[in-house]
């Protein structure tokens, strides 16, 4: 008997062909072709979708969208790596500390981010805290803001950086820390000479897990942010729901798309070419 | 009532001090342990120990696995604090412990080499220089310099990573990392723990070139009584957290003190020392000083026990002769192998003989 471990991957791959592939298919395919009046498209190939994607109003929704993206990112990195290398040092505590980190995913992402509502409101948790402690008189202006946003994807997306980071920290022997303490590093060189660029991977797999969904994300945008604030993800669905402009939501999907395989390529190319061995 | 604190100081320093009443560190003396303790939780890692380290020697710290041997050298690193009351360790005379780890002039290598695995070899080897801020064009010369005394081109191996190496290639550039800073004395930890047995011997003998060309002390730690024999001018050993032993490895061997040191070092027999009309003591006869001889045959002068051959065992350079001794105690004798096949030992299984050897080869061992 041969085995033929083409089969196993059958089902998965007729899976991916009917609910990834062929939706995929079908996005490019609606991006060339005209709007119906109604929704939906007519026959016939125009770029005219493309065209407008290129339109200021939209060129700064994407530029919105890349920069608070790109923030998120960063902040979600800076608080991550914190945490999770203070839980890779925590010893017998770091599998109770890291169930901490992935709790909030107990509870749907909608819910949570309607409690940061109640947080971030006028009347909410943070404004009544303020008032009450004298530190303010007039309620801030919290909710609906840029800073809403991100503090919502960051809220959102922190346990995609800490988990990663954690992994590459909890992986660094430490005996290589001895070895530049016994070399005269004091603890702070030893972190940026050794810990730092060891746990490279973990942050670049971080920052990509927080990136990615960032660039997507039109729920918080929706809930927290304004007018303004709309993101890419917002644009995308207002052409398909009220907009009724398929061929334009469609476009605009396959540029987040191209977006987020950039990132990848980024990452992989980087991942396989390693560290060069033969830099100065 | 200061008076009589400082006599009961005084008093108890008499008590610890084998030596005299006042610590004295003679003048070659570079690392001096005082009574170093440490304790993990309720585990005594080390107890009280006590000895000193010769500017220039080679000295081993050799015991079995647990016995504290890692712990006493890491606490001179300072990669181990010892307990509050733990006593002090002097480096050139002055406690070290004022002295963060990083800002000792020592320098160590570790079992698993503990390379830098995103640095070149080069970038490794210049790692300590760099934290001592050497100028870069030193650096280099150093670093070349460094590789080169470890038998590695710089030119071949300094761009490589250490992943690219092979074991004894990645202790050779643990061992230039460490020497390159030029330190005060350089803790081995186990260093050839991983190596094959043919390299192993390679880099013993390179390890004794260097102590004695640069005239770095060295401390070492090894498990292997053999490569502590070979490369020491002198061996603490340690079992239970606390030197049972110290001295050259002629010493250790010939004159163990207690059971512990001549079981742990070589092979030995160990007698009740009423069989040769010792009562309560336990004595010691290494196999090699031991002869057989037909009954009734026995030089005089010598001391012997009469028994029946167990077995023989041929080990090429000797064979050794298992000897059920009075009471059944089995007794082995180690017979130079002059060549079974032209010249074979006469004695077979079953053969009555006498084990002998000259009385002052035969150590009294100590409770312990």
């Amino acid at each position: 008997m041969t085995e033929r471990p083409g089969r196993l991957l059958a089902p998965g791959l007729a899976w991916l062909a009917l609910f990834f592939a062929a939706p995929l298919l079908m996005v490019a395919a609606y991006s060339v072709m005209p709007a119906a009046p109604f929704g939906g498209v007519a026959r016939g190939f125009t770029l005219a979708a493309y065209a407008r994607l290129a339109d200021p109003l939209y060129a700064g929704i994407v530029w919105r969208t890349l920069w608070l993206a790109t923030v998120t990112t960063l902040v979600s990195l800076l608080l991550g790596y914190p945490v999770a290398y203070v839980i890779a040092r925590s010893g017998r505590w770091r599998r109770w500390l890291l169930l901490l980190v992935v709790l909030p995913f107990w509870t749907s992402f909608l819910v949570r981010t309607y409690a940061m509502i109640f947080l971030l409101r006028d009347t909410g948790l943070v404004n009544t805290l303020l008032l009450k402690l004298g530190l303010i008189q007039a309620p801030l202006t919290l909710l609906y803001t840029p800073g809403a946003v991100l503090a919502g994807l960051v809220y959102g997306y922190l346990p995609f950086a800490v988990l990663p980071i954690y992994a590459a920290l909890e992986k660094l022997d430490p005996t290589l820390l001895e070895a530049a303490t016994t070399l005269g590093a004091p603890p702070r060189t030893a972190f940026f000479r050794v810990t730092l660029p060891l746990s490279m991977p973990g942050v670049v797999a971080a920052a990509l897990l927080v990136f990615i969904p960032s660039l997507g994300s039109f729920l918080t945008p929706d809930l927290l942010g304004g007018a303004k604030t709309s993101l890419l993800g917002n644009l995308i669905q207002a052409q398909f729901t009220t907009a009724r402009d398929w061929p334009f939501g469609s476009a605009a999907s396959l540029l987040l798309l191209l977006g987020t395989f950039a990132a990848l390529v980024w990452h992989l190319r980087r991942r396989d070419a390693g560290p060069d061995p033969l830099a100065p | 009532m200061t008076l009589l604190r400082a006599l009961s100081v005084s008093l108890s320093a008499l008590r610890v001090s084998p030596c005299g009443v006042f610590w004295s560190v003679p003048a070659d003396t570079l690392v001096e342990y005082r009574r170093v303790s440490k304790h993990y939780g309720a585990h005594r890692a080390v107890n009280a120990v006590s000895f000193g380290i010769r500017r220039g020697e080679f000295f081993s710290l050799l015991g079995p696995s647990g016995c504290g041997k890692t712990t006493t050298l890491r606490l001179l690193a300072g990669l181990e604090t010892p307990d509050a009351d733990g006593g002090e360790i002097l480096l050139d005379g002055r406690p070290i412990q004022a002295l963060p780890p990083w800002e000792r002039p020592l320098a160590m290598v570790f079992q698993s080499y503990a390379l830098f695995p995103h640095l070149t070899v080069a970038q490794n080897v210049a790692f300590g220089l760099e934290q001592r801020k050497r100028p870069a064009a030193e650096i280099a010369e150093r670093v070349a310099r460094a590789l080169a005394l470890v038998r590695l081109d710089p030119g071949t191996y300094g761009r490589r990573l250490p992943g690219q190496l092979s074991g004894g290639q990645r202790q050779r550039v643990a061992l230039a990392r460490a020497l390159v800073v030029e330190p005060v004395i350089l803790l081995l930890d186990e260093p050839l723990g991983a190596l094959d047995l043919q390299l192993r011997k390679e880099m013993q003998l390179e390890l004794r070139q260097l102590n004695r060309d640069l005239g770095i002390t060295f401390l070492y730690v090894t498990h292997d009584q053999e490569e502590a024999l070979t490369l020491s001018d002198r061996i603490a050993v340690m079992d239970h957290a606390q030197v049972a032993q110290i001295g050259s490895p002629a010493e250790i061997y010939e004159s163990p003190r207690t059971e512990f040191v001549a079981r742990f070092v070589g092979e030995v027999n160990v007698l009740d020392g009423a069989l040769v009309g010792r009562p309560g003591a336990r004595i010691a006869v290494r196999p090699e000083w031991m002869d057989l001889f037909a009954p009734g045959a026995v030089p005089a002068g010598e001391v012997s026990l009469p028994g029946t051959v167990r077995q023989v065992v041929y080990l090429g350079e000797t064979l050794h002769v298992h000897v059920a001794g009075p009471g059944g105690q089995d007794l082995t004798v180690a017979l130079r192998n002059e060549g079974q096949t032209t010249n074979p030992i006469p004695w077979r299984a079953g053969d009555a003989v006498a084990v002998a050897w000259r009385p002052e080869d035969l150590q009294l061992l100590e409770e312990g």
